[in-house]
Parts: structure tokens; C-alpha cells; sequence
């Protein structure tokens, strides 16, 4: 389909309508610190960001869900209560190329072959995904390594290219333009508007200097498990999740039973590989002792074992976790390490 | 779309104290309803997520054989909050059951072959599950030669007693009985599994090794296969780790691309040396 | 700036060639602007990476716990209080650390400067007297330091080391002046209500990363309450009750040994204000037994002795 373009002053109008038929998330907050968060008015969205402080993965795999609850007063009876699903459609708008192309990544995982997760799933069904192209990506973002892109259309059902005083809009799927259609604030795109944009596009690409031959770390990591490069590699690594965390791809998890009273359920929650708990088997045995195996763990599975069972390597190159490092560990930094070994 | 996070309810129906230090228990379980028994088809090898709600989940290997239908059997050594969960369950109470999870040891390619399977400790579960699935009336033709060798540390901690003794008086069965210390009225073996191996120097000539033990027992015991003439592709293990999930997504599971819980815990010797060892 | 990192190389060399040392733990340049990396020096050759700069904001003596080799520390005010701490309580000894004393005018808060630009980016940020350079797309600003420093470096009253093997450069002033407890009497002076709304606000943002206690020299537990299974103390999730409690029994745990480094406040990837609670237990600790952590090797933290006329005000009976 040919692409469109929405004047920027028609946007808030745009989300105000939505979010009457819609569960509309965008990226709201200030000061750099910005978060995806359901919206109830147009306004309140924050458009001209960078990107957000945590990557909107939450949206289809929060920090904690309930995967089913249960009534423990019922003595020798067994009722286990699913969540209702999420009958409402949602859409997230404004989200950044790379997050939108993490969640392909992580379809991966969470609707393999074998195994479908629902509480992923069906979230992900049922949600449409507006991106918003990068015009100024930041010094930490290496998305082109990945396979990326500042205007990446991975992960999308529509795109916006910021050209000033409008967005062109780029329609990705079936789903987007179902979209597209039924909201006028969409007209079809002008042509002069269309050269601005590749000149964009172009630009901003221009923008990204680390270029990571991540093919190549690959095939390093191949013959690198025994390498001594992982004692000083790791040497500084605190262990805690804030490059986990945040990571749009990392999708690790725990599985616990929270009790209150009578009232049961059971949760799943973020966990990381960075935590000695991660693997600590109850006789005692731990296959991953010290922050070495940890974060060699990380890469491997990044690079290496990721790439063996999806095709991809589990990195989008969005740089959060290079920016929040306590101890500026950074990712960059241990990839061009690998390949100068 | 079957949620597979959802335990099935099953009734407890028997519960058998298996060691003398009571810290084993096998329990026999039977699903509520017809229909979840119906779905759960399983193959020797493979292991269930028990749960007992408010406490949590972890995975066992099942030691009933498919042959043994109407029940499942899982055999708990008491180490963590669920397997002391489960340890103070009493008969009649309901548990919940995910599974059957992961792959099973490779039958088929057991078919016409001599099986040696060799056991250590509690980890004898699903090589119970093995033994009776080869000895199953119907299945016993397809199968070659049989020989059993399983230790524990002393007579009482051995696993399945009863059934034991009526495998020792099977004629389509070698079964080798070994202990670190004997007793006084301890008539079998007496040493280290590895050792025993040695001494009874099963053939590796159309043979495959089963092997499922303490880690220590493993270590000794794989060199023995290989002097033995064993290759690499014919010693298949079970391997334990760390797990929530069972079905490939939770992460922590891995030994290099391969997801213990997903992938295996059934490898080949031949398939392990091919991974890093982070196990 | 320079000298002092000139200095820390020939000291780190010197300390290597003559074998008085199996390492030295210092600081590197940092990947991005603003920033510094923990550095591990083991051959002289090595040695030349050592530098030292207003990013050294890292507490280095976390690493002290786990080191079984003679180490040389590069350390500024509170990493020197926090090692005599870690001395204190046995998990180094004071023979097997050398310490590279440096008087320290307070670090740089990176996360400040970002919040007054409004999303333009730093390429480059250069230091110069009491000034920091920032270039970036459509960005030329120079700042003064002294209005970016940390919130710890803001109320420190030990900026120069108090135990030390070598001092490099000249002491600095203490701010004899700074009302250090000011914000802790500001929010002790709230009601009930306000204070439990803004410490909920506070704790609501954390995401269990432990970056905090990963990143606090005191917290090297074998085992924290948090990751304990048998019995589970608090549940795993970001429902205010267990992150409440995490924060809380954190900062219990580490009265009276806290020594207000803030690295985690700085490792906080949420921007939590950790120094709320952590500064209120530290005053406490001073008004009832007049005691402050990380002075002098003699005493011992009051929470792990006991005098028969300790206060006990604050049990409850």
C-alpha cells in the first residue's frame, strides 16, 4: 500500500479516538525519563523522545502476571481460576523501531512450535503496533548491527517517518492498514513529502556510526566457552538485572506461589541470568558459581545460542542497557572485545 | 488454546516410605478427571511439574511405566519447599500435574538391542519407568538383553524393594544389586556402581548404556562405558537441572543452545560432548 | 585531573614492580561521555589505563570482598570509610589493602545534567577547572561542577581519606557548614501520611534489579533475605509490599555501617531516592549513640556490640 501522512497536529485528535475504541499505550513522562504507559487523552502522550526508560515489553510480558489463582479454603475440591484474557484491542503508539522489532524476537520464545504461551500471546494478537521512527538515534543505539534499523519496519504494522511539520506513514501490515483506513486523519501521502522522507531515512541511518559485525562474534563464540576472557570480562559485572532488565529481548523468568490468607495465586516474574539464584538447584549444586558464567551466559545466549535456535541474534541494539550500567559495562565494548580475541 | 502453565488435578491415592531414612517417598497419583488421563500419553524418560498449590511446582521424573496404566508414580527425595510439601501430603489429597515434559530415552532405537541400565541413588525413577516398559509382556520380544546394575549408599536406600526382588528372580533380567556398606544379612554386591560395572563388564556389542545417577557416580561410571568399548552415541543420560517452566521459555535451563527441559533431559554422551559443560 | 591520574600510574607501577601488590583496582576511561569504568591492573603494562576524573563515581571497596590477592585500592573519601567498615566487620584485612588515598571534591550526577538538557545528547564532555565542556548535536554548554555533584557529594563531610597508605594531592576543605541531615529533618517534619505517600512513590518505581545492594560495598551477603527460599522472607514481585519490605529491611541492615558513599542512589537505574531511608538511619545511629560508620578502625558499629546503657528508646516494649 502506498504510504500516508498525518499532519502532527491531527495526532492528539488521532489518539483521542482511538483510545474510545482502544487500550492505547504511549510514551509519557519528562526529563528523559520516559515510560509506556496506558493513555487517557491524546495529550498526554510524549512523542519527541529518544526512548523509554524500560523497553515496552511489560505490555505483553509484565514484570509480574498472574497465571492462574486458587482458593486454598476449599479443602479437598481444586479450583484453579485463570485471569480473564483481555477481550479490549490495544494499540501501542510511538513506539521506537527496535522495541517494535524485539517483540519479533521474542515471538520466538513465547509462540514457538512446540509450545504456545497464552498470556503472551494473546496480548500480542490482539495489539496493534504504531512505530515512530528514529530522526536522531542516540550514540549508544547499534540497531543496524542487528539487522535494524533507525526506520526498521520489523515488528510493525505501521511506521511513522517524522518529516516536521507531519509524519509519513508507512503501512506494514494487513493489520495496520485495516487502521489506517477506517481514521481520516490518514490522507494519502503527498509527493514531495515522499523525497523529504527518504532524505530522512537516509539521514538518520547516516547517524549510526558502531557498525558490529555480529555475524562474525557469532562464529567467535562458537570455540570461546573456555576462553579466559570471560574472568576479566566479568570482573567488574555488580550481578544485578539492570541490563536484563531492561532489555527489550530478555524475556527469563521465575515461576513462585504468593499466598494471603485463603487466596492463592500462581505468578511469574522477570528474573535475570545475572542472579546466582537463576540456576541454583535445591541440593545445593549451582552450574553457574560467579558472575564469569553469569554474564557469559548473557552473551552466549545473545549471540551464540539465540542465534543456533532462531536465526537472530536476542539484541535489537537499542543501547539501554550500555546507558544504565552501574558500572558502565558495556555491551559494545564486550562484542568488539570478542571479535579482537 | 491449551494453557500449558495449568496443572491438571490428580488424587493421591497411595503413598509408599521408600528409604529407611524416610526422606524418599513415592507417591501414586490419579488424574480426577477421565479425559486429562486420556491426554497425558507418556514415554519412559519423561518427567511432570507437581504442584501443590500455595507452595509451588517443581519437575520429577515419572517412574511409572505407560505400561502401568490408571496411575502415574513419582518418586520425591525431600530437599526443597515443595519436595517437603509433598512429603506432608497424605493420601486423598489433590495434587496438580503438568505434563507429560520433555523427550523420552530413545525406545526405538533400544528395539533389538541389549540395554544396560545403570542407576544410582533416587535417581533410579525413570530407569524404573525403562525397566518395567522392556519388561512389559508385549514390548519384552522386541528388546535383547537386559542388565540392570543399581546401588544405592547402603540396603535401605535402595529404591522400589519389593519390586526389586521380584526382578531378581526374572529370568529375562540381569539385575545386579550393589551397596557402598554392606549389612550383615546383605547377600548381592557390595561396592561403588562404577566398580560393579567393571567387574560385570557388560558387552558393548549391540548395546546401548543407560545411565542416571548422583554426578559423582556419572563421572566414574563413563570412563568404565568407554574402556568398555561403549561409544559415545550409544551412553545415554538424564540430566537434571534448575527449572520452572518445562517447556523451553522460562531460560534457565540451558546447557549451550539445547534446553534440558525442552531438548532433553534424554542426551547421548555423544550429544553432550558437543555442548559446553554448564551442567 | 591529569596529574592525579599520572600519579595513580607511577604509584600502580611502582606498587607492581615491587611486588607489594597482585593488583590494583582503579578506574579507565568510561565507553560513553560522562562516564568511568572500574578497572583491574595486573602488570605495569596495564598501568597506563588507570585514570582518575569527576566519573569516578563508582565505590571500588565493593570489590574488596570478594578478592583473595594483596590489592591496591584507589580510593576517595567514602570508599575509604567504606573499607575501614569492610575491615571492621573481616571481610579484608588491612595488611592485604593498599590504599591510594585521593581528597575528592565530589563526583559528577550524569543523570542531571541529562535532565537539564531535555533529551539532547552529549557527545563529548570535557573537563576543565571547575567546569565541564558538553558538545553534542545542536549542543555547546559549559557547566559549572559544583551544581551537577551527587546528592551524597553535596552533604559529604569526609572528602578527604581518613586512613590511607599514599595521599595523592593536597587535601581538601571540608564543608564544615553543610546541614547534611537538612532533607531527613524536611521529611521527618511531614505527617504520618505524606511521609508513607512519598516514600510509596519512591519504592513503587523499583524494579528488583538489586543494583542497590549489588552496588553497596556492605551488602555481600552470602545469602540476602530476598533470594532466600527456605524460608521465603518476601515475595518476587514489584507489588509495593514486597518492594517496601526490600528497601526497608535493606536499610536496617546496613545502619550503622552505611557511610553515605550513594552508590546506590547513582546505580539506580529507576531513580529511586535510596538516601531517604539510608540518611535517616544514619542519623539515628548518630543521635543515639553518637556514633559515625567508617572513622576510625578502633571502635566497633553499635548494632554489633552491646553496653548496658545503649538507648533503647526506640524499642518497642
Amino acid at each position: 500500500m502506498k504510504e500516508l501522512e498525518i499532519a502532527k497536529t491531527e495526532v492528539v485528535s488521532l489518539l483521542n479516538t482511538l483510545i474510545k475504541e482502544y487500550k492505547v499505550f504511549a510514551p509519557v513522562g519528562q526529563n528523559g525519563f520516559i515510560t509506556f504507559q496506558e493513555i487517557h487523552s491524546g495529550s498526554e502522550a510524549f512523542l519527541d523522545y529518544i526512548n523509554s526508560k524500560k523497553p515496552p515489553k511489560e505490555i505483553f510480558f509484565p514484570q509480574s502476571e498472574r497465571l492462574f489463582s486458587y482458593d486454598l479454603s476449599k479443602g479437598e475440591g481444586w479450583s484453579v481460576e485463570e485471569p480473564a484474557s483481555e477481550k479490549k484491542q490495544r494499540i501501542i503508539f510511538g513506539i521506537r523501531p527496535c522495541d517494535a522489532r524485539s517483540l519479533v524476537l521474542l515471538d520466538n520464545v513465547f509462540d514457538g512450535q512446540l509450545y504456545k504461551d497464552p498470556y503472551y500471546s494473546g496480548k500480542r494478537k490482539n495489539t496493534t503496533i504504531i512505530a515512530i521512527g528514529c530522526n536522531q538515534p542516540s550514540s549508544t543505539c547499534f540497531c543496524t548491527s542487528l539487522g535494524g534499523g533507525p526506520f526498521s519496519q520489523d515488528g510493525s504494522d505501521l511506521i511513522l517517518v517524522d518529516i516536521g511539520q507531519k509524519y509519513i506513514v508507512q503501512v506494514v501490515t494487513e493489520k495496520g492498514k485495516k487502521l489506517a483506513k477506517k481514521h481520516n486523519e490518514f490522507k494519502e501521502a503527498e509527493d514531495n513529502s515522499l523525497s523529504l522522507m527518504r532524505d530522512t531515512i537516509e539521514t538518520a541511518e547516516a547517524l549510526i556510526k558502531s557498525k558490529i559485525e555480529v555475524q562474525k562474534v557469532t562464529e567467535k563464540l562458537d570455540s570461546m566457552f573456555d576462553d579466559p576472557f570471560w574472568d576479566l570480562v566479568s570482573e567488574k559485572c555488580l550481578g544485578c538485572a539492570v541490563c536484563t532488565y531492561l532489555c527489550p529481548t530478555c524475556y527469563c523468568f521465575d515461576i513462585t506461589d504468593e499466598v494471603t490468607g485463603q487466596r492463592g495465586e500462581r505468578v511469574r516474574t522477570w528474573d535475570s541470568c545475572a542472579f546466582p539464584n537463576f540456576t541454583l538447584q535445591a541440593s545445593g549444586v549451582n552450574p553457574r558459581p560467579s558472575s564469569k558464567e553469569r554474564l557469559r551466559q548473557r552473551i552466549m545466549h545473545k549471540f551464540n545460542y539465540f542465534v543456533a535456535n532462531h536465526g537472530m541474534a536476542a539484541c535489537v541494539g537499542c543501547g539501554r542497557c550500555i546507558k544504565e550500567c552501574p558500572v558502565n559495562l558495556d555491551i559494545q565494548v564486550v562484542l568488539n572485545s570478542i571479535l579482537n580475541r | 488454546m491449551k494453557n500449558p502453565y495449568l496443572p491438571l488435578p490428580m488424587r493421591v491415592e497411595k503413598i509408599v516410605i521408600e528409604t529407611e531414612d524416610k526422606n524418599i517417598k513415592t507417591f501414586s497419583v490419579k488424574f480426577l478427571n477421565d479425559e486429562d488421563a486420556a491426554n497425558f500419553n507418556y514415554l519412559p524418560g519423561q518427567f511432570a511439574q507437581l504442584s501443590v498449590l500455595g507452595e509451588g511446582e517443581a519437575p520429577f521424573g515419572i517412574a511409572s511405566s505407560p505400561t502401568e496404566p490408571g496411575e502415574l508414580q513419582f518418586t520425591v527425595n525431600k530437599a526443597g519447599v515443595l519436595t517437603t510439601a509433598l512429603h506432608n501430603l497424605e493420601e486423598g489429597e489433590i495434587i496438580g500435574v503438568r505434563g507429560p515434559l520433555g523427550n523420552c530415552f530413545p525406545i526405538e532405537a533400544l528395539e533389538s538391542k541389549d540395554t544396560i541400565i545403570i542407576g544410582g541413588g533416587f535417581a533410579f525413577t525413570t530407569l524404573r519407568s525403562l525397566t518395567n516398559y522392556i519388561l512389559y509382556q508385549e514390548n519384552r520380544s522386541r528388546f535383547g538383553n537386559v542388565v540392570v546394575i543399581y546401588g544405592a549408599r547402603s540396603p535401605g536406600l535402595l529404591l522400589y524393594r519389593d519390586e526389586l526382588e521380584k526382578w531378581e528372580v526374572r529370568t529375562d533380567l540381569d539385575l545386579h544389586l550393589t551397596v557402598d556398606r554392606a549389612e550383615e544379612d546383605w547377600q548381592r554386591k557390595v561396592g561403588v556402581v562404577p566398580n560393579i560395572v567393571k567387574e560385570i563388564a557388560p558387552s558393548p556389542e549391540n548395546a546401548y548404556a543407560v545411565v542416571c545417577g548422583p554426578p559423582i557416580m556419572i563421572k566414574f561410571t563413563l570412563p568404565v562405558l568407554r574402556d568398555l568399548g561403549f561409544p559415545p552415541e550409544r551412553i545415554v543420560l538424564s540430566l537434571e537441572m534448575k527449572m520452572k517452566c518445562g517447556i523451553g521459555m522460562c531460560g534457565r535451563c540451558n546447557i549451550g543452545n539445547q534446553y534440558v527441559c525442552k531438548d532433553g533431559p534424554i542426551f547421548t554422551l555423544a550429544q553432550l560432548n558437543e555442548l559446553p559443560s554448564e551442567y | 585531573m591529569l596529574n592525579t591520574s599520572v600519579a595513580i600510574r607511577d604509584i600502580a607501577k611502582k606498587l607492581l614492580d615491587e611486588k607489594r601488590v597482585d593488583l590494583i583496582i582503579g578506574f579507565e576511561k568510561g565507553s560513553v561521555p560522562l562516564r568511568s569504568t572500574p578497572c583491574f591492573v595486573r602488570s605495569t603494562s596495564e598501568a597506563d589505563r588507570l585514570i582518575w576524573n569527576v566519573n569516578c563515581e563508582n565505590n571500588l571497596a565493593k570489590y574488596l570482598p570478594k578478592t583473595k590477592e594483596r590489592v591496591a585500592i584507589v580510593a576517595k573519601g567514602c570508599d575509604v570509610r567504606s573499607i575501614i567498615g569492610l575491615i571492621k566487620e573481616n571481610q579484608v584485612t588491612r595488611e592485604q589493602v593498599f590504599i591510594i588515598g585521593i581528597p575528592c571534591k565530589g563526583m559528577i550526577d550524569r543523570r542531571k545534567i541529562e535532565a537539564k538538557l531535555d533529551g539532547k545528547e552529549i557527545i563529548e564532555a570535557e573537563e576543565k577547572d571547575d567546569t565541564i565542556i558538553l558538545t553534542g548535536n545542536n549542543l555547546r554548554e559549559i557547566i559549572k561542577k559544583e551544581e551537577f555533584l551527587h546528592n551524597s557529594c553535596k552533604t559529604c563531610t569526609h572528602r578527604n581519606p581518613v586512613i590511607y597508605d599514599v595521599l595523592i594531592g593536597d587535601k581538601v576543605v571540608e564543608d564544615q557548614a553543610v546541614d547534611e541531615y537538612r532533607e531527613v529533618k524536611e521529611f521527618e517534619a511531614q505527617s504520618h501520611d505524606e511521609r508513607w505517600r512519598s516514600f510509596s512513590d519512591e519504592v513503587s518505581k523499583c524494579i528488583r534489579c538489586y543494583a542497590c545492594r549489588n552496588a553497596c560495598p556492605f551488602c555481600y551477603c552470602q545469602e540476602c533475605f530476598v533470594d532466600s527460599s527456605q524460608p521465603q522472607w518476601i515475595g518476587k514481585t514489584t507489588n509495593l509490599s514486597d518492594t517496601a519490605i526490600f528497601h526497608i529491611v535493606r536499610a536496617f541492615h546496613i545502619a550503622g555501617r552505611c557511610v553515605d558513599c550513594g552508590s546506590c542512589d547513582r546505580a539506580c537505574p529507576m531513580g529511586i531516592d535510596l538516601r531517604r531511608l539510608t540518611k535517616k538511619m544514619e542519623m539515628d545511629v548518630k543521635d543515639l549513640f553518637h556514633y559515625e560508620a567508617g572513622i576510625s578502625l578502633e571502635d566497633m558499629p553499635p548494632l554489633a556490640t552491646f553496653n548496658p546503657d545503649d538507648p533503647q528508646e526506640f524499642m518497642m516494649v
